[in-house]
């Protein structure tokens, strides 16, 4: 039997939570803001998908703040890096909607913790630095575990006191999508009842400028040019930063409990390019097949899918081998399902993106809408054959195909359905 | 015991009450290791972690684990702001050797002592 999400929760550039996100994605309301880094005003980054209402400049954590309404003790803070604290919110905010508590969670065998981020550079920096600085002699204690890539998962799984699975993933911008599948198939081989999927990423000029280096973001000064996925302008993704948590639950557990299922995890499936260490293979061969992988496990053909939620960035390259593939598996058979690039309105959250988009197909799925592509304006020639709306689709879909591609040719892909058949 | 350069990180301590700061920059200005017990006592009540009951009235015989609740991260961040405050080092042996307040504020005397003594 196939989980069940029932519970989500939102810190991202479009909202901080459920109901604020679901009208931005309604009303194509994009989060990006006007920003300097490091003080350099000559810098060529002007613009990122933000997260309002947290500070967490600081490599400090006496120095944070964040929204009231979410417990974080001290002896939590003292490990976690900035994007420990959204992703602490994130998961209250995702408990809360399933009904459930921390308490819940606790020391239950049966739960199980999936994440997903790059680390905190910011702080692997300002640690090691504070270290040389004395010539090895001392540095922080908690530099190790608020720093380096797991940090999310030793730090969400010592606060929430998890016993079952505890894992953390490293597929650059597809790791939250490989986090919700092991998570699934943990749960369909019945390992556990419940996961706790969790995607979260810090937006600082530690964490992005370096790709501004490799000329993978966009120069743009206007948000509305900058990211703008698809389109014939391109030129390069806008940094973003936030969390988003996902609860699944095995069926039966869920429906054990009373708990209302918002959306089926149907099926995943992945491949790799084969290809190049930080470019797509240009015909998308790799997500192609993740795609058809996807659909094979999710027992769906083309034609069952209404909605497809692309990764796509708005990068040159990776938009149009994106564009290439969906049309190979859908357009080159006739079906023309809607395809819409959230990142438009949110910027690239790197490896929380796939969670991301996941927790959108579960608000697209109970609220019946399929977000379109509001900065789109010409769409480039390899996107023929596409259906790009610009504006929110009134219409609920069936089944949704979401897409995530990460560095090394690591493509991964869900596919979400409505939870018919269930009770509640 | 000379006087040592002005506070680097007097910033550090701008969390703590103002007799504290005052403590420091004696240390730091006048070479007043009667001054570092002050600091001691402030760090090792502003470390503990949260769960831990609260202080009231710690004296040298308060004890760092039992009575204000550290874990052995909690002791290792304490020694840190220590060391990089006063700009010593305190080994592992030393830490194993430290129960109370007493203990850790001889330590870092003993420490800040060998340190200019040396100098």
């Amino acid at each position: 039997m196939n989980p069940v999400v029932t519970g989500v929760g939102f810190i991202t550039p479009i909202g901080n939570d459920r109901p604020s996100v679901e009208q931005s994605l309604r009303d194509g309301r994009h989060g990006i803001e006007h920003v300097e880094f490091l003080g350099n005003a000559d810098l060529p980054i002007k613009v990122a998908g933000t997260v309002k209402g947290f500070q967490v400049e600081s490599p400090k954590w006496r120095d944070w703040s964040w929204p009231s309404g979410y417990d974080i003790p001290k002896d939590v803070l003292r490990g976690l890096a900035p994007h420990g604290i959204y992703a602490i919110c994130a998961v209250e905010q995702a408990l809360s909607h399933a009904g459930l508590s921390a308490s819940d969670l606790a020391g239950d065998p049966d739960t199980g913790l999936y994440c997903a981020s790059a680390g905190s550079a910011m702080l692997l920096h300002y640690n090691l630095a504070q270290m040389r600085a004395v010539q090895g002699a001392r540095g922080n204690p908690l530099g190790v575990v608020s720093s380096i890539a797991g940090t999310l998962n030793f730090n969400l799984a010592a606060h929430f006191r998890i016993t079952g699975a505890l894992c953390g993933f490293v597929s650059a911008c597809a790791s939250s999508s490989h986090a919700l599948g092991y998570a699934i198939d943990d749960l369909r081989l019945g390992r556990l009842n419940r996961a706790i999927v969790v995607g979260a990423e810090e937006l600082n000029a530690d964490s992005l400028l370096p790709f501004a280096h490799m000329r993978a973001l966009s120069v743009q000064s206007e948000p509305r040019m900058a990211s703008r996925p698809f389109d014939v302008g391109r030129d390069g993704f806008v940094g973003a930063g936030g969390a988003v948590a996902l609860i699944l639950e095995a069926p039966a557990a869920a429906a054990k409990r009373g708990a209302r299922p918002l959306a089926e995890a149907a099926g995943w499936g992945q491949a790799a390019d084969g290809y190049r260490v930080a470019a797509s293979h240009p015909e998308g061969a790799g997500l192609r097949l993740a795609m058809e992988r996807a659909l094979a496990d999710a027992k769906a053909a083309p034609g069952d899918i209404d909605y497809v939620s692309a990764h796509a960035t708005s990068t040159p390259v990776g938009d149009s081998a994106e564009a290439l593939a969906i049309v190979r598996v859908f357009g080159s058979r006739g079906l023309h399902p809607c395809v819409g690039a959230t990142k438009g309105l949110t910027g690239h959250t790197l490896s929380l993106s796939g969670v991301m988009q996941a927790g959108f197909c579960v608000l697209s799925i109970t609220g019946g809408f399929m977000p379109g592509n509001p900065h789109l304006g010409v769409a480039a020639d390899e996107c023929e054959g596409l259906e790009l709306p610009r504006q929110t689709v009134a219409r609920a879909p069936a089944r949704i195909l979401s897409n995530s591609s990460g560095f090394g040719g690591s493509n991964v892909c869900h596919v979400f359905a409505a939870p018919n058949g269930f009770t509640g | 015991m000379a006087p040592v350069p002005p506070p680097k990180r007097s910033a550090e301590l701008a969390r703590f009450p103002a007799e504290v700061l005052e403590a420091y920059q004696r240390y730091r200005l006048k070479g007043d290791a009667g001054a570092v017990e002050a600091v001691v006592i402030a760090a090792a009540v502003d470390y503990r972690p949260a769960a831990s009951p609260p202080a009231r009235g710690v004296s040298d015989e308060t004890r760092l684990v039992e009575d204000l609740g550290y874990d052995s991260v909690a002791v290792a961040e304490l020694v840190f702001f220590l060391e990089d405050l006063f700009e010593m080092t305190i080994t592992n042996e030393d830490i194993l050797a430290v129960r109370t307040i007493g203990d850790l504020r001889a330590c870092v005397i003993r420490k800040v002592a060998a340190k200019t003594g040396a100098s």
